[in-house]
């Protein structure tokens, strides 16, 4: 049928059994979140993809990813922390935080590490108001919160994860 | 009649029907409130809150339920505290609405405040200045003043490209979703959609071609700011520069009603020119809509190369001469003894030119012949479409069989029409050889094989063979009201013939003809066929014979020459060739006069829509110096026959046409001019309410009786079928079919639609591709009619596996079924 089909043809069959037949479009979600869970985000070709199982157009598929800001259409680095900065956050110092770890990783908000491993985005609340500082974690498929943070606690996860990632280079 | 209800707006009582929405209610007692999301001819969503009403409901009584009185008798009405969306509340029986209180207008001002937060009020350059709707609640509902941070309202690329016809201005949208939802549910197009959300918030587009779509025009009219508009009028005229002239589409056989903006300009050298054409409101014909054919394909007008002076054949070559000395070779001719005369008639004259022609010719003894391969003519007028008919009032209760016809691309909007009817509830049968895009709104959809159209009807008729047909069969014979509308997909004349017949039969045993809703509708495939028939023109079945056995031809608004080699080749033959023709075609080189006629838009006169509706057109733009109109022309050398044929105005031929023509007695111009009362109630001065298009001041036109609705015997004449006989012979099955976007004289010259043109090429099933070695995109030469042409193949999985399409008026003279001959060119190797 096409790229996305037929390399997760299993997978995709699985999703679109949990819905009526007529109702393929409500497949639309976890279909988006297969298509990003590889590189980190969805292209274009994955939105036709989509657009041609579920059977409404690309520029529908489009919209939803558009809508929901865990789908991201751009490329970035393989894991997104997202800081907020939202009003009880930045009470609690979330934007000196923000700044310190760009400051740390080298890079500015929006920006990627040049081991392209993370990237630094300011993002709405994301109902941890009462841990705050926090940030979410996007990557590899899955998504994770880290509350009550610091400059160091932050960066001594990001040293866990580089280790992670050259262990498994490595082998 | 529905349950009606009985309210109060604003100190004034309302009667409606249960379920209207308060702003409708409200406009019908002619108070306008405001809205930018709602329109009246999609659901409603309140979203923008710019409708916002005090509404008070009755109160009662919670034990009882008995109405609370007041101290003076009369009913407690309780407010509600918060102010409420009036596009999404529907009446109640006694309910009382406030749009002009202090709170009401607060809430309005509110609205504007936060809709203008990020607005770029650069209205002195947007197209849309002059006839926006947040210009023009700004100004009346609007606060002078925003509290906001001006540097703060969101930066956007500006005249985005959605596709090349239609830009967006992301700063102006106001997300209201009109676009969208346009798209979404009126025309089943979902190629428009918002794109994240908030103050990054946009619409996109990702279909390719962008923004396809052939109703792609009515957004920017229903955009209620500048965010849409077309690339067409894209800084081309300020809305108060220029003025309005109505006119009617002469694109298809739907006949929708639009006016021309015009303005008198330097930059055209002084001259007036068409700047837009907008939708005229009818709902009889097109509602509010345009297809984007009718909206952009104007720029024929502008043409050069127009003829404008007679020419006449002298030593071999055309040479402009006098209109007296033209004349008089023409009155020579015709007056010699026993002479031949055939009159040729294009299905684009008016009325009133096709029935002078038919005077002459009629005086002559003259064939008169229409140029096109439908027939059926004189079953419409017969058994056709029901006076009162209207497809906006066929829900339940009414089947539709469409049946040879891909209604989107030969009529549009009444494909759209067709669709509404269908998902109000009406069954809708579509029978083709191949799928359309009406399948998907289609109770039954039957498949048959090109050639077996008319078979496939007789089969409807029976009941009988395959399963789908007796289900189809049944559920078009229990209907109350019956239509049918063919089309020419695949078919030429004979083919026709066959189909139109079995069709009338249908609807005869059946009793579907004769009121409203009922009858048969053809889709003619330009704007006055039935005209045409009802004047007395005929298509020929023999065309050929006819024009090489003619003594004179005389051939107005056809070209049968640079259509088809083998009727040029006819051509040669006939004596003496008298063209009536705005360009020079190959047909007016082949002519020994060649008489210089107006454009429609340079003149006036009256179009018989497919489901006959008599309209009048206006003269749009003054006509260049030099041609004539059809009508006078015809009308002039009649007169020199010794007619008394009519050539001072239309008006005076019509009233000829009335006496004369049967049906047509009602119609008079001042009759057409007769408006009607339309819902929704659209005006310039609120274009809020519905968009930009045009009220329709100038007349609904008429829609004639049928013989039937009259209660005259009929003459269908036999209905019995011939089998048709099947051509045997070598090479692929070539049908024509219809295409929106063909390469017409009419078309071509709008540059804005060249990316849209039906590609030139054989479109073919891949099996049958395969059989001939052939791959998407190969150049091949077709052989047909004795003449080699260099085609495209194209691959397309939904033409049936043994023909090959074409789409008519496309560069192939195929206008009927034909077998070719191909061959595969093979690349030059590159040097
Ligand atoms: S582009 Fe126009 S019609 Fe579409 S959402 Fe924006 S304002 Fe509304
Ligand atoms: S539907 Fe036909 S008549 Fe209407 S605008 Fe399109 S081409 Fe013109
Ligand atoms: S404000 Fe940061 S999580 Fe709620
Ligand atoms: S909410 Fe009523 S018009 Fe938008």
């Amino acid at each position: 049928m096409n790229k996305l089909y037929n390399k997760y043809e299993k997978e995709i069959l699985g999703i679109l059994a949990r819905y009526p037949a007529e109702g393929k479009r409500s497949a639309v979600m976890p279909l988006l979140f297969l298509a990003q869970r590889e590189t980190g985000y969805v292209p274009t070709e994955a939105l036709s993809n989509i657009a041609e199982i579920t059977g409404i157009s690309e520029t529908d598929v489009a919209s939803i990813m558009g809508f929901y800001t865990l789908f991201h259409a751009e490329p970035a680095g393989r894991y997104r922390i997202q800081i907020c900065t939202d009003l009880p956050c930045a009470l609690r110092g979330s934007e000196s935080y923000l700044e310190q770890i760009c400051e740390k990783l080298g890079v500015k908000e929006g920006e990627t590490t040049a081991d392209g491993l993370f990237t630094v985005e300011a993002v709405k609340c994301l109902a941890a108001c009462h841990r705050a500082p926090m940030f979410q974690l996007q990557g590899d498929g899955e998504i994770k919160y880290y509350e009550d943070q610091n400059v160091e606690i932050t960066m001594q996860i990001v040293e866990e994860i580089r280790h992670k990632v050259a262990a498994e280079q490595e082998a | 009649m529905a349950d009606m209800v009985t309210l109060k707006i604003d100190q004034q009582i309302v009667t409606v029907p249960a379920g209207t929405l308060i702003v409708n209610a409200a406009r019908k007692a002619g108070i306008n409130i405001p809205v930018f999301c709602y329109h009246p001819k999609m659901e409603p969503v309140g979203m923008c809150r710019m409708c916002l009403v005090e509404v008070g409901y009755p109160q009662r009584d919670r034990v009882t339920g008995e109405l609370v009185k007041n101290e003076d008798g009369t009913t407690k009405i309780s407010f509600a505290p918060k102010l409420e969306t009036g596009c999404t509340t529907p009446v109640v029986e006694g309910m009382e609405v406030r749009t002009t209180t202090e709170k009401s207008n607060e809430g309005r001002k509110a609205i504007l405040e936060f809709i203008l937060t990020s607005h770029p009020l650069d209205c002195p350059i947007c197209d849309k200045g002059g006839e926006c709707a947040l210009q023009d609640l700004t100004m009346l509902h609007g606060p002078g003043k925003s509290r906001f941070i001006y540097d703060d309202k969101k930066l956007f690329a500006k005249h985005v490209p959605l596709g090349e016809m239609i830009l967006l201005d992301r700063e102006r949208c106001i997300q209201c979703g009109l676009c969208v939802r346009f798209q979404h549910e009126v025309v089943d197009d979902p190629v428009l959609h918002f794109y994240q959300r908030g103050r990054s918030l946009e619409i996109r587009t990702y279909s390719e071609p962008g923004f396809d779509s052939i109703f792609s025009g009515n957004t920017t009219d229903i955009c209620p700011v500048g965010a849409l508009t077309t690339v067409d009028f894209h800084f081309a005229a300020r809305p108060w520069e220029m003025e309005r002239d109505p006119s009617i589409c002469a694109h298809c056989a739907v006949g929708c009603n639009l006016i021309y903006n015009i303005r008198r300009e330097a930059k055209s050298g002084g001259k007036t020119v068409i700047k837009r054409a907008m939708p005229r409101q009818n709902e009889f014909v097109n509602e509010l809509w345009l297809c984007d054919k009718g909206r952009l394909g104007y720029h024929y007008v502008a043409a050069a190369e127009r003829l404008t002076q007679p020419l006449l054949r002298k030593d071999e070559k055309l040479v402009p001469v006098s209109w007296e000395e033209a004349y008089q070779r023409v009155e020579d001719k015709l007056r010699a003894e026993q002479v031949r005369l055939v009159t040729l008639a294009g299905g684009r004259l008016t009325n009133e030119d096709l029935f002078n022609f038919h005077q002459l010719n009629q005086s002559q003894n003259g064939k008169a012949v229409l140029y096109s391969q439908m027939a059926g003519g004189d079953l419409t007028a017969q058994i056709g479409l029901g006076k009162g008919s209207n497809f906006s009032d066929m829900g339940k209760g009414t089947a539709i069989l469409v049946v040879a016809s891909d209604l989107h691309e030969e009529a549009p909007l009444w494909w759209l029409r067709v669709k509404q009817a269908a998902q109000r509830g009406a069954i809708l049968i579509v029978a083709n050889a191949r799928p359309t895009r009406l399948d998907k709104f289609a109770n039954h959809v039957l498949r048959y094989e090109y050639g077996q159209e008319a078979a496939t009807i007789n089969a409807l008729l029976d009941g009988k063979g395959k399963d789908e047909f007796t289900q189809a069969a049944k559920a078009f014979s229990e209907a109350e009201n019956g239509l049918v509308i063919y089309g020419s997909d695949g078919l030429g004349l004979n083919g026709s013939e066959q189909l139109v017949k079995a069709c009338a039969k249908l609807l005869v045993e059946r009793g579907y003809y004769g009121k409203p809703n009922n009858g048969l509708l053809a889709v003619w495939d330009k704007p006055n066929i039935q005209g045409a028939w009802d004047m007395g023109f005929h298509p020929d079945r023999n065309l050929k014979g006819t024009l090489r056995e003619a003594d004179v031809a005389m051939i107005a608004a056809a070209d049968p020459a640079g259509d088809n080699p083998i009727l040029a080749q006819a051509l040669e033959e006939t004596d003496f060739v008298i063209v009536f023709e705005m360009f020079m075609t190959e047909t007016a080189k082949m002519a020994d006069v060649v008489f210089p006629v107006q454009a429609q838009i340079e003149r006036e006169g009256t179009y018989t829509s497919g489901e006959r509706r008599v309209q009048r057109f206006d003269i749009v733009l003054p006509h260049i110096e030099g041609p004539k109109s059809d009508y006078q022309i015809a009308a002039q050398l009649g007169r020199l026959m010794g007619l008394s044929t009519e050539d001072r105005s239309p008006v005076l031929v019509m009233n000829k046409i009335n006496e004369k023509v049967k049906g047509y007695q009602e119609i008079t111009y001042s009759r057409l001019a007769e408006r009607a009362e339309q819902w929704p109630l659209i005006s310039r001065a609120d274009s809020y309410y519905a968009g930009t298009g045009y009220e329709n001041e100038y007349g609904v036109g008429i829609q004639i009786s049928s013989s039937a609705d009259r209660g005259e015997e009929l003459s269908l004449g036999t209905l019995i079928l011939v089998e048709p006989q099947e051509e045997v012979a070598t090479g692929i099955k070539v049908v024509p079919v219809t295409a929106l976007y063909d390469r017409g004289q009419l078309i071509q010259p709008s540059q804005i639609l060249a990316k849209r043109l039906t590609p030139q090429v054989l479109l073919m099933h891949p099996v049958l591709s395969k059989k001939y070695q052939l791959q998407d995109g190969d150049q091949i030469k077709v052989k047909v009619a004795g003449n080699e042409i260099v085609s495209g193949v194209k691959l397309d999985a939904d033409v049936p596996q043994d023909v090959a399409l074409v789409a008519r008026s496309n560069g192939f003279p195929i206008s009927s079924p034909v077998f070719v001959q191909i061959q595969r060119l093979v690349p030059e190797p590159e040097a």
